[in-house]
């Protein structure tokens, strides 16, 4: 058992689409355009995207979820791997082309949202979906009680695990719940009938906008996560400072938009700020492509001085790829 | 050394027990994986969360290993005490502290055992997706230190995509909350639940958790479709996950395995020399009604004359009886069996299962293949005495072929026992010198010392007092 092959090189992922695993690696700067020139031949989709022009790594160190971690997790659950370029400019495998892992420890889910303090992605291997063909947007009106009343709804029945998004919208004082449904067009008119019927039983008011693109919101600039049954208070906490807030109503995050000035990285940590107390209690976060990152505790210094230390460290040839 | 050890433990654990004679530390000298046996020095049951922190606060004191241990249900011998040492055995932490069906979460000990989770939940109309097979014993430590999976992962995940917080006490008896009901990274800078997640007991101790939960679905419906070669199956599969219902579970049980079944009392009529392919969907009843009949003429049009389905629940079990029957099977069939849990792309499945049947075959050992096809998730079980001098060699050399194939064609060792010993020697195949060098700085952070579970995940931590 104790003679194995010498140790491998790096085994470096190399672009490809799997259609049948529904896998797709390409480069972490490739864009919405990239993905779907490859992934629509095969009818697949990647439905975590969040803007049409800005690049895969742009998104993903701008927030953990989209509105379609409502049905698919955040992004760390569909970003299956990586390669890794080290602070020392070598590039390493992070993560597998498989679903399922368990073989060592989770670089992959730890370095994804880390910032790059420990190097930056070179490529991604992204978990695609069945692209079914069609996509619907229902937008539920109302007061505060009937869009609770909707949210609550829409999430606590076995029809949760079927939408794409379930998110509640505030924006120059008007609050609204955006509801994606993605669906073969056959079943358009069963899911169309239980987004009527909810709006019925919550008295709120049903716009339905069937066959259009999926809802993109474009790169959030601050992002809190919170539990679910927090998260519409906490939106409409924030807005009065915000341009526009869109809460991930399963997800527990809300996604801030500011108005561009001279003063926004006062302003997003002015906006923040009262809530990290509790959002730290709860074992939340925030974070904003606006602001440094969070200076690591004292306790955890001493955890990433050792991870450093591995990090930098040169070592013997340059991996290649498989 | 072992009075002297004895004493230690009964001054730190002054509510918990100590057990210490070799008949009260028989049953803990193997997991699941049963054939190899390693009887600790030591086993310890703290009386709750706090006595469990104050044992780790003087454990170092000890100088001897430490091994987490919940049900000791794992297949990869994970919470074995390889190079002696104490035993943790989490069985008294077993409170469901609090659900919040509103904020989806639950927060439990890590001694609560699965199906009383999901018993608990069941109630409240939301559930906790993981579900391997030893549901009704595992605990919920278990399966976080191992990121257990199960049958529903192809469309609901695996472990690591429920935890939202881990409550660790280090070696030193600091006890760290990373992340909580809300799931993010608290106060830290960085994530560092996503180290603590399938860390198989080798960073820090667990004594809570936070997880999230779904609603429950309304309706479920089961389908078993028996097909006459692996091609037409292998159709089936990749159809059925590119299919717009996204089954919950789709599972594959080989000839070998229906004829184990079929030669039992627990027979259910499968063809023989068929492969068997058991799909369930869910969901809203009538969404998931109205896709019925496009399942059934998928599993048809890839080349099935024999679909059964239902929503009914005890014809539902009934068509999951084989798939169920076959775990228990395997026990009685050999006086012991390793289970492999590589996971390949999908479209390598033929090749690395015919490797499977060549290599057993060469080798006279018998191998049933029964997993989780829509996760590319093999789990070849190899049938074996290991009384017989040579058979356990051949079962390791055939794994080890095995693992070579499975890297080569883009897979992965584990997808859901973890490494434990079982696995370790073959991680060089997955780790070149960068990502080993990442890979290793995890122990050295936590766990320097490699007290934490020594000799597993990578077979060169030894703990050196």
């Amino acid at each position: 058992m104790n003679v194995l092959p010498p140790m491998r090189n790096e085994r470096l992922f190399v672009p490809f689409l799997d259609e049948v695993d529904g896998t797709l690696c390409l480069p972490a700067n490739a864009t919405a355009a990239d993905i779907h020139a490859q992934a629509r031949a095969h009818r697949l989709r990647f439905p975590l995207l969040l803007d049409e022009a800005k690049t895969l790594r742009e998104q993903i160190v701008a927030t953990t979820h989209a509105p379609a971690s409502c049905r698919f997790g955040p992004y760390c659950d569909n970003v299956l791997g990586m390669n890794w370029r080290l602070p020392s400019g070598r590039i390493t495998r992070i993560g597998e082309r498989v679903v399922k892992t368990t073989t060592g420890f989770d670089w992959l889910r730890f370095l994804l949202h880390s910032g790059s303090r420990h190097g930056e992605p070179v490529d991604y291997v992204l978990r695609l979906r069945p692209d079914c063909g069609f996509t619907a947007i229902a937008r539920f009106d109302g007061d505060a009680e009937a869009l609770r009343s909707c949210v609550s709804k829409l999430l606590h029945s076995g029809w949760m695990h079927w939408w794409d998004a379930v998110d509640f919208l505030t924006e120059a004082g008007t609050s609204f719940i955006r509801v994606m449904v993605h669906c073969v067009p056959e079943e358009a008119s069963i899911f169309a009938q239980q987004l009527e019927h909810v709006a019925a039983s919550a008295s709120a008011q049903l716009t339905l906008q069937n066959d259009v693109p999926q809802a993109l919101d474009g790169l959030p600039d601050l992002v809190v996560k919170t539990t679910p049954d927090r998260v519409i208070d906490l939106a409409a906490e924030l807005a009065p400072g915000a341009s526009r807030c869109v809460a991930l109503c399963y997800s527990g995050v809300v996604h801030v938009y500011m108005n561009e000035s001279d003063d926004l990285t006062e302003r997003t940590q002015a906006l923040v700020q009262p809530h990290a107390s509790e959002l730290y209690s709860l074992g939340g976060d925030w974070h904003s492509r606006r602001l440094p990152a969070t200076p690591p505790t004292i306790t955890e210094s001493a955890w990433l001085n050792t991870l450093d230390q591995a990090i930098h460290a040169a070592a013997g040839s340059d991996g290649v790829g498989e | 050394m072992k009075s002297s050890l004895e004493h230690q433990l009964k001054a730190l654990l002054p509510r918990g027990r100590v057990l210490i004679s070799a008949a009260q530390l028989a049953g803990y000298g193997a997991d699941g994986l049963g054939y190899k046996n390693h009887l600790p020095d030591a086993v310890v049951i703290p009386a709750d969360a706090q006595e469990l922190a104050g044992f780790m606060k003087g454990a170092k004191a000890l100088e001897v290993p430490v091994v987490m241990r919940g049900a000791g249900t794992s297949l990869s011998g994970g919470p074995v005490a390889v190079q002696g040492g104490v035993i943790v055995h989490t069985s008294a932490l077993k409170k469901i502290r609090e659900i919040n069906t509103e904020g989806f979460w639950c927060e439990v000990e890590c001694g609560v055992t699965l199906n009383d989770l999901d018993a608990t939940l069941k109630p409240h109309g939301v559930f906790y997706p993981p579900d391997p097979s030893s549901g009704p014993v595992c605990t919920l430590g278990g399966n976080v230190a191992s990121n257990a999976g199960g049958a529903h992962c192809f469309r609901y995940g695996v472990t690591s995509n429920y935890v939202l917080g881990v409550e660790a006490v280090m070696l030193d008896g600091s006890v760290h909350c990373f992340g909580g009901p809300a799931g993010g990274r608290g106060p830290w800078r960085e994530d560092w639940k996503r180290f603590m997640i399938g860390s198989e007991g080798t960073l820090a101790a667990f004594t809570r958790f936070w997880l999230r939960l779904l609603p429950l679905p309304e309706k479920v419906w089961t389908f078993r479709a028996t097909y006459p070669d692996l091609k037409t199956t292998e159709a089936a599969i990749h159809a059925l996950v590119a299919h717009s219902s996204y089954p919950a579970a789709i599972e594959m049980l080989d000839p070998r395995g229906v004829a184990m079944v079929e030669s039992s009392q627990m027979a259910c009529g499968l063809p023989e020399g068929s492969f068997m392919l058991l799909v369930e969907i869910d969901g809203p009843e009538a969404l998931v009604n109205a896709r019925v009949p496009s399942v059934v003429e998928l599993l048809r049009r890839a080349g099935s004359n024999d679909v059964m389905f239902s929503d009914e629940e005890a014809l539902r079990q009934k068509l999951w009886k084989a798939r169920k029957a076959a775990g228990g099977l395997l026990g009685q069939l050999s006086p012991a069996y390793v289970v492999q849990d590589a996971v390949i792309p999908k479209r390598a499945l033929a090749e690395v299962l015919q490797l499977v049947y060549d290599e057993a075959d060469a080798a006279n050992i018998r191998a049933v293949n029964v997993f989780h096809a829509g996760d590319g998730n093999l789990h070849p079980n190899f049938l074996f005495d290991s009384r017989v001098p040579g058979e356990l060699e051949k079962v390791e050399l055939i794994s080890k072929r095995l693992m070579q194939r499975v890297i080569e064609v883009g897979g992965t060792l584990s997808g859901e026992h973890g490494i434990g010993d079982d696995k370790s020697a073959y991680m060089p195949l997955v780790f070149g010198p960068d990502s080993m060098r990442l890979q290793l700085s995890v122990p050295a952070a936590f766990n320097p010392a490699h007290q934490m579970n020594p000799l597993k995940v990578f077979e060169n931590r030894h703990f050196i007092t």
